[in-house]
Formats: structure tokens, C-alpha cells, sequence
């Protein structure tokens, strides 16, 4: 391995650069939880504390006792968020299997449109979607939520999993088939273990995109206890309660927090998903 | 074909009822896809030709090019147009330049400081929602720390009212936009730099190249196809995206932050002018179409390399 002499020139740009990116990716997040310590007198305090000085939980414990039912967002935002999960491992699984490993007409057009599915403002399919669920008794239901935030998890996960199934060698599965497995078995008994990176990634994003989603519940649910907590949070905190700061921080850094421990826990996964499909070594 | 052949062996009356495996696999996705995404553009086409305002329902009247001409003297149509061209350009011409420098650093730290380049990625798993909040609260005018930040560094002589004000609204709006995505682009072009083979950075090293040259000769041409990929997906995901700018500044002061997709949500939701809306969204989806062609030829193209 040939290096260079290292050069302070050098050295400075690179320590100088990764600081300043540090501070500026961290600075944010370290102020919402700040923010969410402090009294809310200490918000308007000007110049603002660095350290709440008196640091204080209540605004965690207003969540769960205020006018807007934050757990209840809370519940809807993560059960709706795990059905999307398993939905969209079932039919991304199904799905990715057909297209990597059986050969039938228009399949390349029906990749392709899975994809191009992916491009398309949400907004624009808000009313109509609307109208259909109003005369198809989805809205404000479960059941409404998931089948739209399966939809656009969906087409990632199509392309994930056939990515991975068409990395494992036909020959294993085929092997399988010989030894008296159907293909439904072999696909289950040989090729889901082989692939499970990318059903873990397909899961993550899966449940990323639910918890996230704005749009959806904003414009699906009218009920309030029916609302995730994006939507719900949008509604919490307007009007008179817009300046209720602390608060406000309170509930972004528990909408944050599953995302967080998540990404903590999975994040090989998801670095794996992201880049895979489009770096080629 | 093996399944053509196996259902001949069947008796006639079995075979009505047998159901390629392909199509058994595949219906779900189609039909959610189908559901949720497909039936509404389609209808969304429809409802473009229509006069239709959701406050009256019984007065559909057909009128094939009306919302399609208002267009043309719709001020706040051009207006979203440029906002969004600003919004997009600058946001993803920004995030690209800092995310190749942050890259480039990043890959230069030792091992034991890898973990780094995770927390780094933090921003952009952040809803976007929690993001229009946090910078809602860095921006605001009595509380916000961004204008004490300013002044302490002699930048600002006043608090200025960022989320109030046309011109400060938009840049504000943008800056949130760089912090939560600049990640991405970090996490795409590490991927890249990895793929640069040793041997060539060695090489370069031997012939007597420097820093500047190397970058040059080596690790741009190495990442150009990485660079446009994630330029045109940025781009894309840029044009649609809506709940940053809504909670930040729900598109306002008036119109000044609003870009197509605030646009067509304002019109669809807050004035139920759904003819007109659905027109506005075809004219985007089109754009929106001919750009995410434009990314699967270069994706598929990179591909067959």
C-alpha cells in the first residue's frame, strides 16, 4: 500500500470539515431535546440556555395527560406502522419471487411500472383517493391506513427482494425441488433464510415510510383518535398551541426515538438497502 | 411453459380454474398498487376536465380545457413553479457539494472513528413533520436561536423574522431541507468512494499526483454515475416534497414558499377547487414521468456496465 506523507494543510481540511459537519448535524437535535427539558417560561428566555436550568419532565408527562390524545397518535402511528411491516414483506415477497424466478410476459413493463409508481407526487392522488374510500367505508380505519402506506413502501420492496433472490443461485433451490420439495417449499425452506438481509431491510423501510407519513392521515382520517402521529401532531400544535415550544419538542423527540433505536439496532441493514441498489462494486 | 404443460395433463374442466403461479404472486401488489396509486391518477386525468369543486358536488360540468387554460393567467401557478424550481435547485445543488466533501472527509478517519459517519446519518431519518418542527423553532422570531447565532457572529445586527418574511421564509425552508437530507448524499458517495479500486488511487499516488489532482482525475470519474443518480432521485424526491415546507410554513407568507405540491394540496383541501387541482397535479405528474424515465435509463444503463 502506497500512502502519501500526510500534510498539515491536509489534515486541517479534513478535521476542520468533519467538525463543522458534526456541530451542524448534531446542534439541532441536541436543541429539540434541550428544548424539551426546559420549563416553558425558560423557552422565552432570551438569551436562550444551552442547558435548561431547571431541568424539568413535565412536559413529557403533559403529553401523556394534555387536550390531544398523544398516546393514542402514538398507538395508531405504531400498530398501523407494523401492519404496513408485515403486509409489505408478504406481498414484496411474493412478488419479487415472480419476478426474479419466473419468466412470463410483460414482466420487464411490470418492473418497471413498479418503479415509476415510486415517482409520483402523493398529493395528486389525495382526492380521488378520498372520494374511494369515503364510498368503500375506509376512511378513518386501520385497514385504510396500511393498504396506503403499503402501497408506497411496496415498490422499494419489490425491487429489494428480487434483488437479493436473484443473488442466490438457482441451483440451491433447484437441488431442493429434486430432494421432492415444491417450489412454494423450496422457496420457503431455502430461499427465505438465504434473503433475509433484505426482508429485514424491506421492514425497516416499511416501517419508516408509515411513520413518517404525513399525507395520508392528514386526508384519510377525520377523526381525531383515528389519526397518526404526524397528522396528529400537526393538529396539536397549531392554533393557540404553537408556541407551547416544549411541548412540541416533547412529541418530536418521542416521534423521533422509535426511529432512532431502530436505526441503532438495524443500522448494517439499512445502509445495505440504501446503497445496494445503486452502487455496483 | 412448464406450468402450460403440466395443466394440459389435467381433466378439461380443472383447468378453468388454474391460475398461473406468476399471476397468483404478483395480483396483490398489482391490486394495491393498482388501489392506491393507479386508480387515483387515472381518475385524477378525469377529474381534470371536469369543473369540479368539492363544496358542489351536483354542479360537475364538463369543460375539457377550461382548468388546463387557467393555467396560463394563473399568477400562483407560475409562482409554485418558480419556488419549486428554487426550492430544488438549490437544496439539491448545496446538499451535493456538501455531501461529496463530507464524504471524502469522513473516509479519511481512522477505523475506530467510523461510528462518526452513522450519527451522521441521523438527520435524515427524522420525520419530516419532527423537522418543519425543530426548525420552525431554530427560525422563530422571539425564541429562535438561530438569530442569536447570527448576531453573536456579527452576521445580523436585528432579529430578523425569518418565517415571516417572502425572502427569508424560502431560504429557511431550504436550510431545513439541506440539514435533514445532506446525509443521504454522504451515505450514497461513501458507497462510492468504496467502489474505487485500490489500485488506482495507488497509482496516482505513485505517478505523483496531489490531493486536488487525484479528486480530479480519479474520484470524480469514479462517482460521476453515482453523482447523477443521486442528483435525478433527489430531484425527484425534492419536486414532492411536502410535509417539510407544510409544517414549516404550510407555504406561506401568502404564496411565497408554496411549491406545486403545497399548491395542489392548498387547492385540493383548502379551496376544494378539485378540477382545477387534478389539472394542476397531471401537468406535475407529467414532468414528474418524463424526469423518472430519464432516471431508469440512466439506472438500467449503469447496470448493464
Amino acid at each position: 500500500m502506497f500512502r502519501r506523507r500526510l500534510s498539515l494543510g491536509w489534515a486541517a481540511f479534513v478535521w476542520g470539515s468533519v467538525a463543522i459537519i458534526m456541530i451542524w448535524t448534531l446542534f439541532p437535535i441536541f436543541w429539540m431535546l434541550s428544548t424539551s427539558f426546559k420549563t416553558n417560561l425558560d423557552v422565552f428566555k432570551m438569551p436562550p440556555e444551552i442547558w435548561p436550568s431547571h431541568p424539568t419532565l413535565e412536559n413529557y408527562i403533559g403529553l401523556a395527560s394534555g387536550i390531544n390524545p398523544i398516546p393514542r397518535f402514538f398507538f395508531n402511528s405504531f400498530l398501523t406502522a407494523l401492519l404496513t411491516v408485515v403486509l409489505t414483506i408478504v406481498l414484496a415477497t411474493f412478488a419479487g419471487y415472480a419476478l426474479s424466478r419466473l419468466k412470463f410476459r410483460f414482466r420487464d413493463q411490470i418492473l418497471v411500472s413498479v418503479l415509476v409508481t415510486q415517482m409520483f407526487p402523493l398529493v395528486v392522488m389525495l382526492a380521488p383517493l378520498y372520494l374511494l374510500y369515503v364510498k368503500a367505508h375506509l376512511l378513518n380505519t386501520y385497514l385504510g391506513m396500511v393498504i396506503a402506506f403499503t402501497s408506497f413502501a411496496l415498490p422499494f420492496g419489490i425491487w429489494m427482494i428480487k434483488g437479493f433472490i436473484d443473488s442466490v443461485p438457482v441451483e440451491v433451490e433447484q437441488a431442493a425441488m429434486v430432494d421432492g420439495c415444491s417450489r412454494m417449499q423450496a422457496m420457503r425452506l431455502v430461499v427465505l433464510p438465504l434473503i433475509t438481509p433484505g426482508i429485514v431491510a424491506t421492514g425497516i423501510f416499511a416501517f419508516l415510510d408509515a411513520w413518517n407519513n404525513l399525507l395520508f392521515p392528514l386526508t384519510l382520517t377525520n377523526e381525531i383518535a383515528m389519526k397518526t402521529l404526524p397528522a396528529g401532531m400537526v393538529m396539536a400544535f397549531s392554533g393557540q398551541f404553537k408556541s407551547d415550544w416544549s411541548g412540541m419538542m416533547a412529541a418530536s423527540f418521542i416521534t423521533t426515538l422509535p426511529v432512532l433505536i431502530i436505526f441503532i439496532l438495524l443500522q448494517r441493514y439499512l445502509v445495505e438497502g440504501l446503497t445496494g441498489g445503486a452502487v455496483k462494486g | 411453459m412448464a406450468n402450460r404443460l403440466k395443466s394440459q395433463d389435467k381433466p378439461r374442466g380443472m383447468r378453468k380454474i388454474l391460475i398461473p403461479l406468476h399471476v397468483k404472486l404478483i395480483f396483490p401488489s398489482v391490486f394495491v398498487l393498482g388501489l392506491v396509486i393507479l386508480y387515483p391518477l387515472v381518475s385524477s386525468l378525469v377529474l381534470s376536465l371536469f369543473n369540479y369543486e368539492l363544496t358542489r358536488p351536483d354542479e360537475m360540468k364538463l369543460s375539457v380545457l377550461k382548468n388546463y387554460g387557467m393555467m396560463i393567467d394563473d399568477d400562483v401557478f407560475w409562482l409554485s413553479l418558480k419556488n419549486t424550481l428554487v426550492f430544488t435547485g438549490v437544496s439539491v445543488g448545496v446538499s451535493l457539494i456538501v455531501g461529496l466533501i463530507g464524504a471524502i472527509t469522513l473516509d479519511q478517519l481512522p477505523k475506530r472513528l467510523a461510528g462518526l459517519r452513522g450519527v451522521i446519518l441521523v438527520p435524515w431519518l427524522i420525520p419530516g413533520v419532527i423537522v418543519g418542527f425543530l426548525f420552525m423553532l431554530i427560525f422563530d422570531v422571539q425564541v429562535g436561536v438561530a438569530n442569536v447565532i447570527l448576531e453573536r457572529a456579527g452576521i445580523i445586527k436585528t432579529f430578523l423574522p425569518w418565517l415571516m418574511d417572502d425572502q427569508l421564509a424560502e431560504i429557511a425552508v431550504i436550510i431545513a431541507n439541506i440539514w435533514n437530507q445532506v446525509p443521504f448524499y454522504i451515505l450514497m458517495f461513501t458507497a462510492g468512494l468504496k467502489a474505487i479500486p485500490a489500485e488506482t488511487k495507488e497509482a496516482a499516488i505513485v505517478e505523483g499526483a496531489g490531493r486536488w489532482q487525484e479528486f480530479v482525475h480519479v474520484t470524480l470519474p469514479h462517482l460521476r454515475g453515482i453523482l447523477i443518480i443521486t442528483s435525478l432521485l433527489m430531484v425527484i424526491r425534492n419536486f414532492n416534497n411536502f410535509p417539510l415546507i407544510y409544517t414549516m410554513t404550510g407555504g406561506g407568507p401568502v404564496y411565497s414558499t408554496t411549491t406545486f405540491v403545497i399548491y395542489i394540496y392548498r387547492l385540493a383541501f383548502e379551496q376544494f377547487n378539485i378540477g382545477y387541482a387534478s389539472a394542476v397535479g397531471v401537468v406535475w405528474c407529467l414532468v414528474l414521468l418524463g424526469l423518472s424515465s430519464l432516471y431508469i435509463k440512466v439506472l438500467t444503463k449503469q447496470d448493464s456496465l
